[in-house]
């Protein structure tokens, strides 16, 4: 869902710029993620994704720019974190306490009552699968301490929701269940959420937009689809034509330009796989069909693979260096 | 439920905070652990000094001055431990991040933690009394022992405790934050060691009395070993009780200054 005009958005920054001392580790970063939308922040380690995130939710000070989170301006910190909720990277979790106090703990410095606190943690408990309310966090495993984590973060239904690699350590029947429960958190309620990992294929089902980071710049940010557009990834595309009509159907597109590479497959007569110049002439798929077509060769099929998010993430973080 | 209005905590955020720690502290091996070794020891000592009469080679008062002095130091040193690792501890082990990005105030978080710390030393009190009173009231000194050890030894206790905390804040791992403050609480209980006419110069006794640990620990000496009364000594209180409100008014200064360390 990209964000519209008539989508407030829920996070706004311009030039947001974070140093430690001459290291820059995010460098003029714009970002808007509209309310009940999915952003993903993508990068590889070391891009400042992480930064990004611990500027937008006041734990470091940045050294430029301008950032509104949930309406609060970053100077307004009491306000915005009463608006956020964070899942960190590395988050820990003090291992003698239960679930239930330690959520209801969160929820009174959120400025719940007791009562209101523990009403809350249950019903969370409960919606994370969670309701053992009594066992001590130390007996928890690794995916339900993720689980406890993001229970936490949304202990006050937060306004924007930031998760550090939330399926981390989950597996992948757990994974499979934060991604939907995002999703739902994020049409339901209306919550923003901004999503930190390196699960591409999560990202790519459940992020309505992404941004892809690297060496603490912005790269590309658009809907999964313009991502992958802006990456120039070349799609393959294959051609079944009769087998007798292959030399012909060779010959023809070997003058298009849009074909970059063209390779018979032997194991199949007929077929001819093609990589076509798709991102620097969008009609390409059109142009081979055309030629065929005016050169009267019956097409048996034809079938264009998409480049997925991982192929464009890779081209464009190697290009600018930030992946050797 | 609406997060949009930023609400009024329904209590103070450090007394919720150190309702947590309390808990924390209390309701797992760690409290309970550092206390029960304290206990131990301060028992075989007591042992030490009263059972065997082959052994002891002290008079009942010192036995009561050693008692009571041990039970400051090693107190102190409980309280100085869990305080150390308040806030490099929550660093350490990844649970800091997420607290200050709730709407707590830092300060609070400090004052919350303080308390719990402070909890420390209450115990080793109760677990000291019983000691004190029966060795004390042999030679008749129960109630000066036991108001040396609640006064001096709590203004010793809130002054290190407090100092514990403001490194812990400062610090980037436990490690060192451990590890300062016991070399530091260390060195000032040192002077209190020192030969009797160096302690008794001009110079050492303005050391001593500077020095909050080490003058506690003399007006404990003084008041129950020296057989002298409180009037002639109560200026040795003026160090410790400058010095628990100064570390204090420190502590929660320097919560303004707690970072989360591991920035990249």
């Amino acid at each position: 869902m990209p964000t519209s005009t008539n989508t407030p958005n829920r996070l706004h920054c311009r030039g947001l710029t974070v140093k430690y001392g001459e290291y820059v580790a995010a460098d003029h970063i714009d970002l808007d993620v509209a309310a009940g939308e999915v952003f993903g922040l993508l990068g590889p380690n070391g891009a400042g994704k992480t930064s990004v995130i611990r500027a937008l939710t006041t734990i470091i000070r940045p050294a430029d720019g301008t950032a509104t989170v949930a309406g609060a301006d970053l100077s307004d910190q009491r306000t915005l974190r009463q608006r956020i909720g964070v899942l960190p990277e590395s988050s820990g979790y003090p291992r003698s306490q239960t679930g239930l106090s330690y959520l209801r703990f969160y929820g009174e410095l959120f400025g719940l009552s007791r009562a209101e606190a523990g009403t809350r943690a249950e019903q969370l408990l409960d919606q994370f699968g969670l309701g053992r309310t009594q066992q001590r966090i130390s007996h928890y495993s690794r995916g339900m301490r993720q689980r406890l984590g993001l229970c936490r973060a949304m202990i006050n239904a937060p306004e924007v929701l930031f998760l550090d690699e939330p399926t981390l350590g989950l597996d992948p029947a757990g994974k499979e269940d934060v991604v939907r429960r995002l999703a739902d958190i994020a049409v339901q309620d209306g919550t923003a959420i901004v999503l930190c990992t390196h699960l591409l294929d999560e990202v790519e089902r459940v992020c309505d937009r992404v941004a892809i980071m690297a060496a603490g710049r912005l790269l590309t940010t658009g809907t999964v689809d313009e991502v992958i557009d802006s990456s120039a990834v070349p799609r393959t595309s294959r051609l079944r034509v009769n087998p007798d009509d292959v030399a012909a159907a060779h010959e023809i597109l070997d003058r298009l330009d849009v074909v970059e590479q063209m390779q018979f497959d032997n194991a199949r007569p007929g077929d001819l796989d093609l990589r076509l110049a798709s991102v620097t002439s969008p009609t390409a798929s059109s142009q081979v069909l055309t030629a065929i077509v005016a050169a009267q060769i019956e097409i048996r099929a034809f079938e264009t693979d998409r480049a997925s998010l991982n192929e464009a993430f890779l081209a464009l973080t190697t290009a600018t260096g930030a992946i050797s | 439920m609406s997060s949009t209005a930023a609400r009024t905590p329904s209590r103070a955020g450090w007394s919720i905070v150190a309702r947590q720690e309390l808990t924390e502290l209390w309701d797992s091996t760690r409290g309970p652990g550092v206390l029960l070794g304290f206990s131990v020891l301060l028992a075989a000592l007591s042992y030490l000094v009263s059972a065997d009469a082959g052994i002891n080679l002290l008079d009942a008062r010192e036995s009561v001055g050693v008692i009571v002095q041990t039970a400051i130091a090693l107190g102190t040193l409980t309280a100085l431990v869990i305080s150390s690792d308040a806030i490099s501890g929550e660093r350490e082990r990844g649970t800091l991040e997420s607290l200050l990005v709730t709407p707590l105030h830092r300060r609070d978080l400090v004052i919350g933690k303080l308390i719990s710390a402070t909890s420390m030393w209450v115990a080793a009190i109760l677990v000291s009394l019983p000691f004190v009173v029966v060795l004390a009231r042999g030679p008749g000194v129960a109630f000066d022992a036991v108001i040396v050890l609640v006064v001096a030894g709590s203004l010793v206790a809130a002054a290190l405790t407090a100092f514990g905390l403001a490194i812990s804040s400062l610090a980037m791992s436990n490690r060192v934050s451990l590890a300062s403050a016991i070399s530091i609480m260390l060195l000032l209980a040192a002077p209190s060691r020192l030969p009797g006419v160096t302690a008794n110069g001009v110079l050492g006794s303005i050391f001593i009395k500077l020095n909050p640990v080490s003058a506690g620990l003399r007006l404990a000496n003084e008041v129950l070993v020296g057989q002298q009364g409180w009037a002639d000594h109560w200026s040795l209180l003026v160090s410790p009780a400058v010095a628990a409100v100064v570390l204090t008014a420190v502590a929660i200064r320097l919560s303004g200054r707690i970072e989360l360390g591991d920035a990249r």
